[in-house]
């Protein structure tokens, strides 16, 4: 495979042969990066195309075999079904409270500590940075035994601030790490302006460094937000009643309920918590994208 | 005269004051936590119970002992391996395509990222409903052309059913792959590659002598970094399977699971958990150790 056919410059001064050639390969070329551009879009996206499509099928055309490509008849019947005969609003606003709550502690709290970090270089706070690092990569199947023993122990059994907490435990790392790369990136050289002008270093930080450091608030809100929507084990271990159950949770409870729960219902309620995610995304792509690339380069 | 490279006299106040609610926070929610679960795993929990006699090592001794850690050790190498390889191969090629400029490439590039953020819930509700061995697209199409002649189960047979949790697993992340490739890819020095031109190299000798090279820490990096996190995934075999059909995707935090939540013997449990997180401390190991490396090449 090529790597870059965008710099492709036909020769000018060679036999005119050699340019038919040159030209065969090119168009051969481009033909085979459309065919494989089409052909994994095709593949990789018709998961998400089939999901929404079936959900606007009614339940007569999701149980036939074979199955119907484009619904016969469109219909927001599921959806309806979803508000009117299940708890999915309950569910949804339990996952809202929950997942907004947790990302707002750890922007608050790893934000602020996460400034230290980058900062200061006293009393082992270099070691600190590394252990919410290893903190971040605990297995949650490790930290959820202790924390269901504490959990039983303070009497916070099937309470949504037990989920908040745990969610916390795993947010707050990636924010304090993320955060310290971010501010890292910020030079003093702004922060020694304002204190030459008079700021104080407090100043300084919340006038001039945490105003800069925005966007990477927002990618870490992004990423804590998605973490806490999408979590499954502490909602499975910790919660158990139909009023506190979030998303994830209540939607796995009707996996093979055919009889309550139809197909129709699972996918549409699919949709549903698939739209804050995509929303987010679309907000904040390219900061989410650099943040996401870099994650992965070194591991941040 | 202020300075910000020095300490300032307010600076060790505010760097407390700003350190120690998050320093509290990892305290209680991850160090006093792994402490516990190794006390608990010393621990003979009975039925439900939330502690019980120390019987030192015995539970560590009874899991290695036993069949059902062994399997769950292989099919969590299976897992992992299985899905590492085909996400980081799989992850390569489609780097490298959305690297070539083509028409709508942007929505191409939309649409091949986008499992990555869809919830796993709901990966795991669109396969299901697609592995579905009657209604299911995925049988209608594969004997429409041809592929199989009886609808195959993906989810229910023992043989099928790890083929299918790691189909799930790749859809779902292999776009991480992607996203930490495309950025390495986009940093290349064009210059290399118009040198190359220029001594006559093809597209072949072009992939294997400057982008494989180049790429190649970030790769390595990039595998480690999902094989930590594929080998404590939890909920998408879960979901798909609950470690069935009898123990075929049974993966080690599958077993934690079951041992502490179903059998409700914590102490076992809390054993099984600590012999997975010393498997997960070597890789992780390793991956510091090569982060470390590569930073200093820089």
């Amino acid at each position: 495979m090529t790597v870059t056919t965008d710099t492709h410059i036909p020769a000018r001064a060679e036999p005119r042969r050699h340019r038919q050639i040159d030209d065969v390969h090119y168009l051969a070329n481009r033909v085979m990066i459309y065919l494989l551009a089409l052909t994994a879009v095709t593949v990789v996206g018709f998961p998400l195309f089939w999901m929404v499509i079936s959900s606007f099928k009614p339940g007569s055309e999701l149980y036939v075999s074979p199955p119907t490509f484009l619904p016969n008849e469109w219909t927001l019947n599921n959806y309806r079904d979803l508000f009117v005969q299940t708890n999915f609003p309950v569910y949804f606003m339990n996952s809202l409270f929950v997942a907004g709550t947790s990302t707002a502690l750890s922007l608050v709290i790893g934000g602020i500590g996460a400034y230290s970090l980058s900062r200061f270089n006293f009393f082992g706070i270099g070691s600190f940075a590394r252990v919410a690092l290893i903190c971040y990569m605990l297995p949650e199947v490790l930290i959820v035994l202790p924390l269901y023993i504490y959990v039983i122990q303070l009497g916070l059994a099937d309470t949504l601030i037990a989920l908040i907490i745990a969610n916390t435990a795993f947010t707050l790392p990636l924010a304090l790490w993320f955060m310290r790369s971010y501010y890292n990136a910020i030079p003093m050289s702004l922060e020694e302006s304002a204190m030459v002008d008079g700021c104080t270093r407090l100043g300084a930080m919340l006038r001039v460094t945490v105003p800069l450091a925005v966007p990477g608030l927002v990618s870490v809100g992004v990423f804590s937000f998605n973490h806490a929507w999408n979590e499954f084990l502490f909602a499975l271990v910790f919660t158990s009643s139909e009023s506190k159950k979030v998303l994830p949770l209540g939607l796995a409870t009707w996996i093979g309920q055919d009889n309550i729960y139809s197909w129709g219902m699972l996918l549409a309620g699919a949709v549903l918590i698939t739209l804050p995610v995509m929303a987010f995304y679309l907000l904040v792509q390219k900061k989410l994208v650099v943040g996401l690339s870099e994650g992965g380069a070194k591991g941040e | 005269m202020s300075d910000a490279r020095t300490v300032q006299p307010g600076d060790r106040t505010l760097a407390y004051l700003t350190l120690v609610p998050s320093a509290a926070l990892l305290i209680l929610l991850s160090a006093v936590p792994t402490v516990t679960v190794f006390a608990t795993a010393m621990q003979d929990v009975g039925l439900g119970a939330l502690s019980g006699p120390w019987v030192g090592f015995e539970n560590f001794i009874w899991a290695l002992n036993n069949g059902a850690f062994w399997t769950a050790l292989w099919n969590t190498f299976v897992w992992v391996f299985g899905s590492v390889a085909v996400e980081m191969v799989l992850g390569l090629g489609i780097a490298l395509l959305l690297h070539q400029s083509f028409a709508m490439r942007g929505i191409a590039r939309a649409i091949l990222l986008a499992p990555y953020l869809v919830p796993t819930i709901v990966a795991v509700l669109v396969w299901r409903y697609m592995f579905h061995d009657i209604v299911g697209i995925l049988n209608f199409f594969l004997m429409d052309i041809g592929v199989i002649d009886r609808p195959l189960q993906w989810l229910s047979s023992t043989s099928w059913a790890m083929v299918s949790v790691i189909i799930v697993g790749v859809w779902k992340f292999f776009p991480f792959v992607v996203l930490a490739l495309l950025g390495i890819l986009q940093s290349i020095p064009q210059e290399q590659y118009e040198a190359a031109k220029i001594d006559g190299a093809s597209a072949f000798q072009q992939f294997w002598r400057i982008t494989l090279p180049y790429v190649m820490p970030v790769f390595i990096l990039t595998a480690l970094l999902r094989t930590i996190w594929t080998f404590h995934k939890f909920e998408i075999i879960y979901l798909l399977t609950g470690g069935g059909p009898l123990d075929a995707t049974t993966t080690l935090p599958i077993l934690v699971y079951q041992k502490g939540f179903v059998d409700f013997e914590l102490g076992r449990a809390a054993a099984i958990a600590i012999l997975t997180f010393v498997i997960l401390a070597a890789l992780i190991a390793v991956y510091f150790l090569l982060m470390r490396r590569a930073e200093s090449k820089q």
